[in-house]
């Protein structure tokens, strides 16, 4: 147990320190500027007048349109949606052929309902096998949306789609637009997992300040393993993450972000940062100095962030069973309140703690060697391929 | 090789140990031998081997082929246990600046295991010992080089371990600094097992048992300082200053019995004697030309330099 030992001089010995309570609380207000920069980006996509989201898809998608009053067509965003004016039969055909997303009927008396304070129907097909759908489904709520704002309730009382589902076809009757759902969930998971990548240069203090302040010599020689050293510290790091995180979490509570499920959303986030101070532990083990590591660091929290970020977007789109590899998808869903089966939980979960062993491992078989500390220090290429038995020392 | 004194047992043994760093042969079919007790010098050039060998020793390098037994323990099976039966002095012995002495020597102890109740009371006699109890609780980025090193010294000493390492423990100390190390190491004689690595050939020649001459990876000599001054080297170096000295045949001065060895360095000569039976003689044959005629006894840098030629 000499690993626990190291991480309490270590974590207490970074508790203490003042440089890394300056970068803690600077951390907090970074933080605090991103809440309020969400907050104002969130604030103008729900304005009448909205952001742009997209700039460069024009004709992104096509809908077919079937509006004689032109009450709701003059207003879909030319530059993202491509209209086609409708002819009913003739659409459905085109829709079934995949050559349009969606078709979307506004009655043809809406502006003679309108003037007598009557209700219009408007009917929104969409074709749920193209992943476009969301973008018209969201240019057509929030179209809907400005109409309703622009007339008073007295010209146009709701927009209110009936349940038109068809076979390769869904009506979406409500939700919430994916431009907003994607900032929403996105920015909160990112918000909260943003602590994990905040402390890599812990660990390569930790673990590389040893070899450059020539301190590590004396640590190899205690009666202790690799495995131990490097664990003890990696544990410090993570026992730090965990109390930024839940500072964090309790700001973005107190300011108001909706967050279900609070403990096990910290729990998966702390789990999470296992592998990563890992991954960060094999860097900082290999390399020889900062600059080594920092360039190290650098590509491989990219890569880990895409881990993380890609399958949290493809579950907010397609709901895919797969995108469940990811940690933040499960944080995602555990902070939105879905109930999530056992069997999405244990993969996440799984893959964090064979990537947490496989990780401290590899770190500890390159940490031992003595020619990484001492000289003359393999090649990546070559040490890959010593690690791998397929060559020989 | 020279005699071997006393000693019950063998603490350490070295067996044909190899060690390279790409194409440089750090230690070339080492064999060693250290006693229980005995304080064993290790001298030798740069790049002779010491501090390879000596990490070997401390598991802290792995060797190419070779054994080595503290013991009876193998650095190949048993590394814990060898390293929690050493206490190592590094030749750079840089410590945690941000700790202070006393947080610093807790947090070795707590790793080399002593128990927590003995902690404090090891801490405050070590501290004594090198005469730093006043600088306990300051910060290690405070300290001279001097007392940096003394306290590397207690923290190597914090588990009292039955064998110390230490590397170059007086490199770069002002004298008065040098002293108090090189007597607090003696004092250690006898009850550990001691091996100091220096450059300093008056340190060894002072404080060691015996003293192994490294070079290019192997051991060319070992003995007691006085084994290897007298019987391998000779015991008296006479130098002589002379005027033109191509004119005096070297070979007259080798047919003297005394004489050993003959060396020219410029203008003057270094005749090696085993004895000073003829040294007059000797005189005789430089007459008038020479200028100055002085003796030495032979030191152990003398022997060095003689050994690494």
């Amino acid at each position: 147990m000499s690993f626990a030992t190291i991480t309490r001089w270590e974590f207490t010995s970074t508790l203490k320190s003042r440089k890394f309570l300056l970068i803690f609380f600077m951390q907090l207000s970074v933080l605090g500027l991103m809440i309020i920069m969400f907050n104002s980006f969130a604030a103008n996509i729900e304005s009448e007048k909205g952001i742009f989201l997209t700039p460069s898809l024009t004709d992104f998608a096509t809908v077919d349109v079937q509006d004689p009053g032109g009450l709701i067509q003059k207003r879909i965003n030319p530059e993202l949606i491509k209209i086609y004016p409708s002819n009913n039969n003739n659409s459905i055909i085109r829709l079934k052929q995949g050559e349009t997303t969606g078709l979307y009927i506004v009655s043809a008396d809406s502006l003679e309902r309108i003037r007598k304070s009557e209700s219009i129907d408007t009917l929104l097909y969409l074709d749920y096998s193209d992943p476009k759908r969301s973008v018209v489904r969201d240019e057509i709520n929030s179209t809907n949306n400005a109409v309703a704002s622009a007339l008073t309730n007295s010209y146009l009382q709701s927009v209110n789609p009936k349940n038109t589902s068809q076979t390769g076809f869904k009506e979406e009757k409500s939700g919430e637009p994916l431009p907003m759902q994607i900032i929403k969930k996105m920015m909160l998971a990112v918000l909260l997992f943003l602590p994990l990548f905040l402390f890599g240069n812990m660990v390569i203090d930790s673990v590389v300040g040893e070899k450059e302040r020539k301190t590590g010599e004396i640590l190899i020689a205690m009666p202790i393993t690799s495995f131990e050293i490097l664990f003890g510290k990696g544990l410090a790091v993570v026992f730090t993450i965990a109390i930024q995180v839940a500072m964090w979490m309790i700001i973005l509570l107190v300011v108001g972000f909706a967050m279900k499920n609070p403990i096990q959303v910290y729990l998966m986030i702390v789990l999470t940062s296992l592998p990563v101070v890992g991954i960060t532990t094999i860097i900082a083990a290999y390399a020889k100095n900062y600059k080594e590591a920092g360039i190290g660091i650098t590509f491989a929290y990219i890569l880990m962030v895409g881990f993380l970020i890609v399958p949290a977007l493809a579950y907010i789109s397609r709901q895919s069973s797969a995108a469940n590899i990811s940690p933040m998808t499960t944080v995602m869903r555990l902070f939105s309140g879905e109930t999530i089966p056992l069997q999405d939980i244990f993969w996440p979960i799984i893959i964090i703690l064979l990537g947490t062993a496989a990780t401290f491992w590899i770190a500890t078989l390159i940490f031992q060697r003595d020619d990484i500390l001492f000289g003359p220090r393999p090649g990546i290429i070559n040490l890959s391929l010593q690690l791998l038995g397929i060559k020989k020392r | 090789m020279g005699e071997l004194i006393e000693f019950n047992t063998s603490m350490i043994k070295i067996n044909s140990l190899n060690k390279s760093f790409g194409r440089i042969k750090a230690l070339n079919n080492l064999n060693l031998e250290i006693e229980k007790g005995e304080l064993l010098g290790i001298i030798g050039p740069n790049g002779a081997g010491k501090t390879t060998a000596i990490r070997i020793i401390c598991c802290i390098l792995q060797p190419d082929s070779g054994d080595v037994t503290v013991d009876g323990y193998s650095i190949y099976r048993d590394q814990i246990k060898i390293k929690s039966m050493i206490g190592y002095l590094p030749e750079e012995p840089n410590l945690y600046e941000r700790f202070t002495a006393r947080n610093l020597l807790r947090y070795f102890g707590e790793l080399y295991g002593v128990p927590k109740n003995e902690i404090n009371s090891r801490i405050d006699e070590l501290l004594e010992l090198v005469d730093m109890g006043h600088r306990a609780d300051d910060r290690i980025n405070t300290f001279s080089k001097g007392l940096r090193q003394r306290i590397g010294i207690i923290r190597a000493l914090i588990h009292d371990p039955k064998v110390l390492i230490f590397d170059e423990p007086t490199m770069g100390l002002d004298p008065a600094t040098s002293l108090v190390i090189r007597s607090f190491i003696k004092g250690l004689k006898g009850d550990k097992t001691v091996i100091l690595c220096t450059h300093y050939m008056d340190e060894a020649d002072m404080l060691c048992d015996r003293v192994a001459i490294l070079n290019q990876g192997k051991i060319h000599d070992i003995g007691t300082p006085k084994h290897l001054k007298e019987t391998i080297h000779g015991d008296i170096i006479l130098q002589i200053r002379v005027n033109g000295p191509k004119k005096i045949d070297e070979n007259i001065i080798m047919a003297f019995k005394s004489v050993k060895a003959v060396d020219i360095d410029d203008d003057e000569y270094h005749i090696s004697l085993h004895s000073r039976d003829h040294i007059s003689d000797i005189l005789d044959v430089f007459g008038s030309r020479a200028i100055s005629v002085n003796t030495k006894e032979p030191t152990l840098e003398d022997v060095f330099i003689q050994t690494i030629k």
